[in-house]
């Protein structure tokens, strides 16, 4: 839950007054053009940036307050693929997971598993520096789930990705959805969120334009994209 | 500590697997016995190298087998003091009472030339004096009216070896601490920027105290290793060289001295680099801030090589690095512990790296690292 979220970066006012709510079991649409505040808005709620006013919690758990709780409970995917190059990508898996507190014991169980679900078994012994992009998000995905966090955020996920990579991450992101697990997705292709989505909120310039079920707000306009064309260039 | 150990685990696989840290090290132990050898044959060419002295007027008597002997070549000039400018190394007007030098101070050939020209002098005028009051029957022993006989306390090889141990251990030594950890901490902190692996590692719950205490460990450990490395290199290079008339051996004391000395130095500039390499944005622009570091740091410890008998005052043990070198130079020379400078070292060093690792932490936990990228 995000509540009359406020930040500042330097002299530049970038979220004003920002509130949402996403839920278990739904994919949710942080939409708007570049700039908007979408990355800013995602890195408060998971605890890199602090609020300058406002109430962000997750689970229960004010970011404020409990923000290793909060950082226990989110993974996050960047469209930024960094990976250690020198690290295999089972290390950086296993890397992740002990800094996401997995037990030691569990540490090989989890990686072995997030490599076979997201179907990294057969580079999973090379070193990151020679994957391609796909695979290098495909690590970063299995980093940010290692921990088997219930609030998943992808921010502009496919940005770099070419076709098919970028349908591996939606399947992914429904499938995510489909266990139950809270994910919020971040993007300005509106395409994307119009198939994936089944909330969405609109922001520009730092404030929440729309809000509401995607189909809802599609309603209102003929589509998504006319809907957020309208909304950013009133 | 978990925290710390995870991250200094993963930190020392990643370093050691880097090209750059493992070239840095092996170049270290590969420079450290070519240096060697290189001083080790310039040395000895100088110590049996021949000098030219131009002269004018008659020698005398048995002076030119002498000077001759000890490698001083005598040639005739027209005049001396021009030829002693440029053609030759020394020039000597010799007369029948007395003997004029001409030399110029600023080159080095001239220096050597004279101090072998005046010691055979020296010899040659006793020889003489020695010679003549005989055959008056007087006992020569008159001009030595206080005869000196010395009993140096170690012998002339040991203090050979001290002396050469006393410049070179403590340069190599800080050197190679400074210079051994830096593409590491670069790597790790600048590195993890432009890789874009900051931002995953801050979203863990660990605590970022913890994330920087395991880089600063995995640092200090690999600057170790580098010294380590030099050290083991040089040894090795000082027990194969022949022609070396120096024999070394390190004493007990300055081992457990060194050692300590190594890991305050390690420990607190790991921090002081990591801390820079935090303010960078790129692995590149990481190296333009800590290359000063290096010629900041290594320039008060340069006192010690250009002023072998520098004795300073416990004030001087405040400074970083120069008290590192004083305090092991002490060691190897003296063979033994001054407590007194191995405290206020330890206190600076031990303060140096309390305030880097304030500032690295500050640096490290405020929103600008994710937000300048």
């Amino acid at each position: 839950m995000v509540e009359r979220l406020e930040k500042r970066l330097g002299k530049n006012q970038v979220l004003r007054g920002v509130s949402f709510e996403a839920g278990k079991g739904e994919i949710f649409g942080l939409l708007g053009p570049n700039g908007a505040g979408k990355t800013t808005t995602l890195r408060t709620i998971c605890t890199l940036l602090a609020p300058d006013e406002g109430r962000i919690e997750v689970l229960g758990f004010d970011t404020r307050t409990a923000p290793a709780e909060v950082r226990r409970r989110v993974g996050v995917v960047t469209a930024e693929i960094g990976v250690y190059p020198r690290l295999t990508a089972r290390e950086n898996i296993a890397y992740f997971a002990r800094l996401g507190d997995v037990p030691e014991r569990d540490v090989n169980r989890r990686v072995d598993a997030v490599i076979e679900r997201l179907d990294i078994s057969s580079f999973a012994g090379q070193r990151a520096e020679s994957l391609s992009s796909g695979q290098k998000q495909k690590v970063a995905i299995a980093r940010a789930i290692v921990h088997d966090p219930p609030v998943l955020m992808f921010d502009e996920p496919t940005s770099n990705l070419d076709v098919l990579a970028s349908k591996e991450i939606r399947d992914f992101m429904v499938e995510s959805r489909s266990r139950g697990k809270c994910v919020i997705f971040s993007t300005h292709v509106l395409h994307d969120a119009e198939r994936l989505c089944d909330r969405v909120t609109i922001i520009h310039q730092g404030r929440v334009v729309a809000n509401g079920p995607t189909a809802e707000v599609r309603r209102k306009y003929s589509d998504l994209e006319d809907s957020f064309l309208e909304l950013v260039t009133a | 500590m978990r925290w710390a150990w995870i991250v200094f685990r993963k930190e020392l696989v990643e370093i050691l697997r880097d090209r750059r840290t493992l070239m840095a090290i092996a170049l270290s132990a590969i420079a450290t016995p070519i240096v060697l050898t290189v001083v080790t044959q310039i040395s000895s060419q100088t110590a049996t190298q021949s000098y030219t002295v131009g002269y004018s007027g008659d020698v005398p008597t048995g002076l030119d087998t002498i000077l001759q002997a000890v490698r001083l070549d005598l040639k005739p000039v027209a005049d001396p003091a021009a030829a002693a400018k440029k053609n030759v190394d020394l020039g000597v007007v010799f007369t029948p009472t007395t003997v004029d030098e001409y030399y110029d101070p600023t080159r080095q050939s001239a220096q050597i030339a004279d101090t072998r020209l005046q010691t055979v002098l020296g010899q040659y005028n006793a020889a003489k004096a020695d010679a003549a009051l005989r055959l008056k029957g007087i006992d020569p022993g008159i001009l030595v009216p206080l005869r000196i006989t010395a009993h140096p306390l170690s012998s002339v090889t040991a203090a050979a070896g001290n002396a050469f141990l006393s410049f070179f251990l403590p340069y190599i030594l800080i050197t190679m601490i400074i210079t051994g950890g830096f593409s590491a901490a670069l790597d790790s902190t600048a590195g993890e920027r432009e890789r874009h692996t900051l931002e995953s590692l801050l979203l863990t719950p660990a605590p970022r105290s913890r994330i920087l205490l395991g880089k600063i460990a995995a640092v200090t450990t690999v600057s170790l290793i580098a010294a380590v490395v030099a050290i083991a290199s040089m040894f090795v290079a000082i027990s194969q060289i022949k022609q070396t008339a120096i024999h070394v051996t390190l004493n007990p004391i300055a081992v457990p001295v060194m050692v300590w000395v190594a890991i305050l130095v390690a420990a607190s500039f790991s921090s002081i680099t990591l801390a820079l390499g935090t303010l960078a944005k790129s692995f590149r622009q990481g190296q333009a801030y800590v290359t000063p570091l290096y010629f900041v740091t290594i320039f008060p410890a340069s006192i010690v090589l250009f002023i072998p008998d520098f004795n300073p005052s416990l004030a001087y043990y405040l400074i970083p690095i120069l008290n590192a070198v004083l305090v092991l130079r002490d060691a190897i020379v003296h063979n033994a512990v001054d407590w007194a400078p191995l405290a206020v070292s330890t206190f600076s060093l031990v303060a140096t790296g309390a305030i880097a690792w304030f500032a690295v932490l500050r640096l490290f936990t405020r929103e600008a690292l994710l937000t300048r990228s």
